[in-house]
């Protein structure tokens, strides 16, 4: 007799809540008639970024696609006129991708960076190979200020031996003097 | 033998070794820059510091220095020790720029493993960083001085180890600068090295530059097939197309190091124009249907002319496996050859030299390196071989005495004498100095061959007046050297040459001295090559045969005669009287244009092989990578094409054995093993020195040495009155040498992009006399009158050549082939003048 009681208390209770309910303004955000803001440091699609010259900053360096657990980038790196370092091509699948950020964290120019961007849905998957065009920005991203050649030391056009950040001027190799 | 204790586990070492070795011998692998196995200690970079905890020294030592002594008791893991190795890396980090993106070191770099395993991860220092000008060193090395960290490997390996003196050290301090005096392209040949062995990215491969990582690339054993030495490499191969080759350390055969050549010499597997696709009168088909129009039209010639009127050539550049599969098919069907050389004076050279190859006398590269005393007749190491010159470098390093008899105007990195002296001379002196530098009364009992044979060898006095000096110096130098080698060349030699080397080094054990013979062979498997070319046919009996219009078919598996054969109007016409030629090759040369059906063959680096180098050692190559074109060349330098599938573009090539065996067998080979295993029994049956040959992949690292000397050839049978007779009359006409230089003229390495940029334009050397008495001078544009037309070349004049000879590279920019026969002589009126 007790149980059956308790049994109608808990569906009562249930069915007020779920009336309750019934007459509430609702709390779901419609996707994607509505769009949320996401925070900046979500993971999704990837991008480019470019260094406050305007210069691509990605030098190919493959410390990305060495890191990537999927193996999902891979790119060919060459040697720019003036002796920068460049990605001829670079390719990110994200038919593949897992958006772990793994990448970002292994770059040392700041130049892949993962961004709030994930409506990314084809119905061809040739379509989630992005090549080069499709993922350099004309921005910086979340770092405005980072130039890797202003601090690696190699001749570029950003700067000379001896024009880089913290280095001295370069050394004489024909004199003695001090 | 010390007994020392290295992390509580005890070793006996021999005596003399350093403290890092014993360690190494453990497995302990102490932190090092400076310290090289083949440069020895100086102690430079402070990084092997050990804790001596008992023993003659105490306290924190340099491990490199100290020689391992009884009683020492070593911690290589003491608080002190690596605390010490900490600052010491992070001291050599100070001024170490920040560019590890951009470095191709990064990813196989010394200084970066040692910083990462040091535990060195912030900057403490906050001053200015020292940095330096680079210099171009010319287009194999790219020079970042910033990167240095002053080991000094560069400039003794440079300096002491190679011998050449154009990149040294410079300043000292802490501006410390290692480079040339002045820009400019480095001389030695050895250059890639350097790269090899900077633990940092001062050095790099400039060919490669930026082009990957080390951990994406495909890396496999090779070997280089550049020259007959047969130097141990390791492949990287990424995307379909090989990138950069470097030096493997091989125990018998080039120790740490290898040449230009060699490191360079790849670029034939992955040129744009490499032919990718089979042909049939020059229209592209599928390889399936050339295969059978080959061997249709094959038995077409076959079922009228009887098997006969078949001929094959090979070359000294394929492997093994194709050059068996050569000789099976001509034994089989009795097809004529197999050839694998283009005269018989030179198939003959390389069957002596095979044959004549005591296991006794035989040294090895590294074995070269011991000797005392070297007796180089008819070879120039730099050029034909430049990794025996840095072999011969060691042995004179040690002391050793080095004579070279030869025509040519020899360069070696190191203090040798040269007897210039013309080809029909070099036997003479060779027996000269030989008899010179025996003493009498050892020979009594060596037999009676080799008694009479010393009692009739000329003796010092047919040494000509202005090398009497020289030579009296040589066999003075040679009677006291123990371990005396002679290296013989093949080339340009005569033909009783090598024949005579070995004689000479049979007489030499016989007077009691640790006598070696090393001979050089002109490619890298000229070796198998002799062991199998029928003696009857040559190239040249083919071509006479094609004339005769008895051959009508003529299959050519990877050897370009265009390129190595004489007479080029010849050929022309006997090729066009030929029903049908067959090519098969990886290379885009003149005879696969000629081509009735052409086959697209892969490369070594695609199929592997056996190759067998000058000294006799089977020594195997695995496969590096599957081939196909490349993702650069498909994609036109960009990205891929975005396409899904399985297939490789270019993917239908096979080695040439298989094509054989599919033209000759019409097998249907779906798997290359079982073609290659039947390959190898028949190589076991056939070849006797072959016979105890090992499966491909059981070879052991450092190859299996084949005795193949038999006795049935003539040994001490030289007609000293004959050669006598040849040696006099220097007044007679020029002769013309064909020679190898060490760039430009090997027929791989001659695709290689930056090695052309490394090859000098091609000029004839003449002595001075021949040059005053033709009123050349240096530099002058000469014309000299061939059977077949005029050449005109720049002409050098020297002073360290035999007079009466006329020096011609076999460059690839230099049309030699006009001429009728070899060897070739000039009347001095046929060579005249054009433009100073």
């Amino acid at each position: 007799m007790k149980a059956a009681w308790e049994g109608i208390v808990a569906i009562a209770t249930g069915f007020a809540t779920t009336l309750k309910h019934l007459f509430r303004k609702p709390i779901t955000e419609e996707y994607p008639e509505y769009k949320r803001v996401l925070p900046e440091r979500a993971r999704a699609v990837i991008i480019l970024t470019r260094d406050p010259d305007g210069e691509e900053r990605c030098v190919a360096c493959y410390l990305c696609s060495a890191a990537c657990p999927v193996s999902c980038i891979s790119m060919q790196s060459v040697e720019r006129e003036d002796g920068r370092r460049y990605a001829r091509w670079f390719r990110i699948n994200f038919g593949r991708c897992i958006y772990c950020g793994l990448c970002e964290e292994a770059c040392p120019t700041s130049a892949i960076q993962l961004t709030p961007y994930f409506e990314t849905c084809e119905r061809d998957i040739l379509k989630l190979v992005y090549e080069k065009e499709d993922l350099l920005v004309d921005h910086g991203g979340k770092d405005k200020e980072y130039n890797f050649y202003r601090y690696a030391g190699v001749v570029s056009k950003v700067g000379d031996k001896g024009a880089h950040i913290k280095e001295d001027k370069p050394v004489n190799i024909k004199s003695n003097m001090p | 033998m010390p007994k020392i204790i290295i992390d509580d586990r005890e070793i006996e070492v021999p005596e003399g070794t350093k403290v890092i070795e014993a360690a190494e011998q453990l497995g302990i692998m102490i932190p090092r820059f400076c310290y090289h196995p083949a440069l020895g200690s100086v102690g430079a970079c402070r990084v092997c510091a050990v804790k001596f905890l008992e023993g003659p020294f105490k306290g924190v030592q340099m491990s490199c220095m100290i020689d391992a002594k009884d009683g020492m008791i070593v911690s290589t893991n003491d608080e002190e020790a690596v605390e010490f190795r900490r600052n010491i890396i992070e001291w050599l980090m100070l001024n170490h720029p920040h560019d590890c993106p951009v470095c191709d070191e990064g990813g196989h770099c010394l200084l970066q493993d040692m910083t990462v395993s040091g535990g060195h991860g912030m900057r403490r220092y906050l001053g200015l960083k020292r940095t330096y000008r680079d210099q171009y060193l010319g287009p194999l090395v790219q020079h970042e001085m910033n990167r240095c960290i002053h080991c000094y490997r560069c400039s003794r390996f440079y300096q002491e180890f190679a011998g050449y003196f154009d990149l040294g050290v410079m300043q000292s301090a802490n501006r410390t600068y290692f480079g040339r005096f002045k820009d400019g392209i480095l001389e030695s040949p050895f250059t890639g090295n350097l790269s090899d062995i900077c633990p940092t990215g001062v050095y790099t491969d400039r060919p490669s530059r930026f082009f990957g990582r080390r951990w994406d690339y495909q890396r496999s054993p090779s070997l280089c097939i550049n020259c007959s030495l047969g130097c141990h490499t390791t492949v990287s191969a990424r995307y379909r197309q090989v990138v950069r080759q470097e030096a493997r350390y091989s125990e018998a055969v080039n120790g740490y190091f290898i040449c230009d050549r060699g490191r360079h010499g790849f670029h034939y597997a992955r040129t744009e124009t490499r032919p990718w696709q089979a042909l049939i009168e020059g229209r592209e088909v599928p390889t399936e249907g050339a295969v059978r129009a080959a061997r249709e039209r094959l038995a077409e010639i076959v079922s009228s002319g009887g098997p006969r009127s078949v001929a094959c050539l090979g070359s000294g550049r394929s492997s093994l496996e194709t050059q068996a599969m050569l000789g099976q098919l001509c034994q089989k069907k009795g097809w004529q050859g197999p050839s694998y050389f283009m005269d018989k004076s030179l198939t003959g050279k390389a069957k002596t030299a095979v044959s004549r190859l005591d296991p006794e006398l035989a040294v090895s590269l590294r074995e070269l390196e011991g000797s005392d005393a070297i007796v180089v007749v008819g070879a120039d190491p730099i050029n034909e071989a430049p990794m025996l010159a840095l072999a011969m470098r060691q042995a004179q390093r040690r002391g050793g005495k080095i004579a070279v008899i030869d025509p040519r105007p020899i360069f070696l990195p190191f203090d040798f004498n040269h007897l210039p002296v013309r080809l029909d001379e070099i036997n003479l002196y060779l027996s000269a100095l030989v008899k010179a530098a025996v003493d009498p009364e050892l020979i009594v009992d060596a037999g009676k061959d080799a008694i009479e044979f010393y009692q009739e060898a000329p003796s010092l006095e047919i040494v000509a007046a202005s090398l009497q000096e020289k030579a009296s110096i040589l066999a003075q130098e040679l009677r006291a050297g123990q371990r005396v080698v002679i290296v013989c060349g093949t080339q340009i030699v005569r033909e009783t040459t090598p024949a005579l080397a070995a004689d000479h080094a049979k007489f030499l054990r016989a007077a009691k001295k640790q006598a070696g013979l090393f001979y050089l062979l002109p490619q890298a498997n000229s070796f198998g090559a002799a062991l199998l070319a029928s003696s009857e046919v040559s190239f040249l009996e083919i071509i006479q045969g094609v004339e005769k219009g008895e051959i009508k078919g003529l299959i050519v598996a990877e050897n370009d005669p265009f390129y190595s054969f004489h007479d080029r109007q010849r050929l022309e016409l006997a090729i066009e009287k030929l029903d049908l030629l067959v090519v098969l090759d990886c290379i885009e040369s003149t005879a696969v244009k000629k081509a009735n059906v052409f086959l697209p063959t892969s490369t070594l680096y695609e199929a592997g092989g056996i190759f067998i180098n000058q000294e006799g050692r089977v020594q195997a190559a695995p496969r590096a990578y599957l081939g196909g074109i490349s993702i650069a060349q498909i994609g036109g330098g960009d990205h891929p094409p975005r396409v899904y599938g399985s297939d490789i573009p270019g993917g239908e090539l096979r080695a040439a054995y298989q094509f054989l065996s599919q033209i000759g067998n019409g097998d249907q080979i779906e798997d290359d093993d079982p073609t290659r295993r039947s390959l190898l029994r028949w190589i076991a049956d056939n070849i006797p020195p072959l016979a105890e040959i090992p499966p491909f992949d059981e070879l052991s690292e450092n190859g299996m040495r084949i005795s193949s000397s038999n006795d049935t050839s003539p040994q001490f049978a030289v007609n000293w009155q004959e050669e006598k007779e040849k040696g006099k009359g220097s007044e007679g006409p020029l002769e013309i040498i064909l020679t190898d230089w060490t760039f430009g003229t090997e027929e791989l390495s001659s695709f290689s992009p930056p090695l052309m940029k490394l090859e000098r334009k091609p000029y004839a050397s003449m002595h001075t006399d021949d040059a005053a008495r033709l009123g050349l001078g240096h530099g002058d544009k000469a014309k000299i009158k061939l059977d077949e037309g005029n050449l005109e070349v720049d002409v050098c004049i020297e002073e360290n050549m035999a007079s009466g000879v006329v020096i011609l590279p076999r460059h690839r920019l230099l049309e030699w082939q006009k001429i009728k026969s070899l060897p070739k002589f000039v009347r001095f009126e046929e060579i005249e003048k054009v433009s100073g």
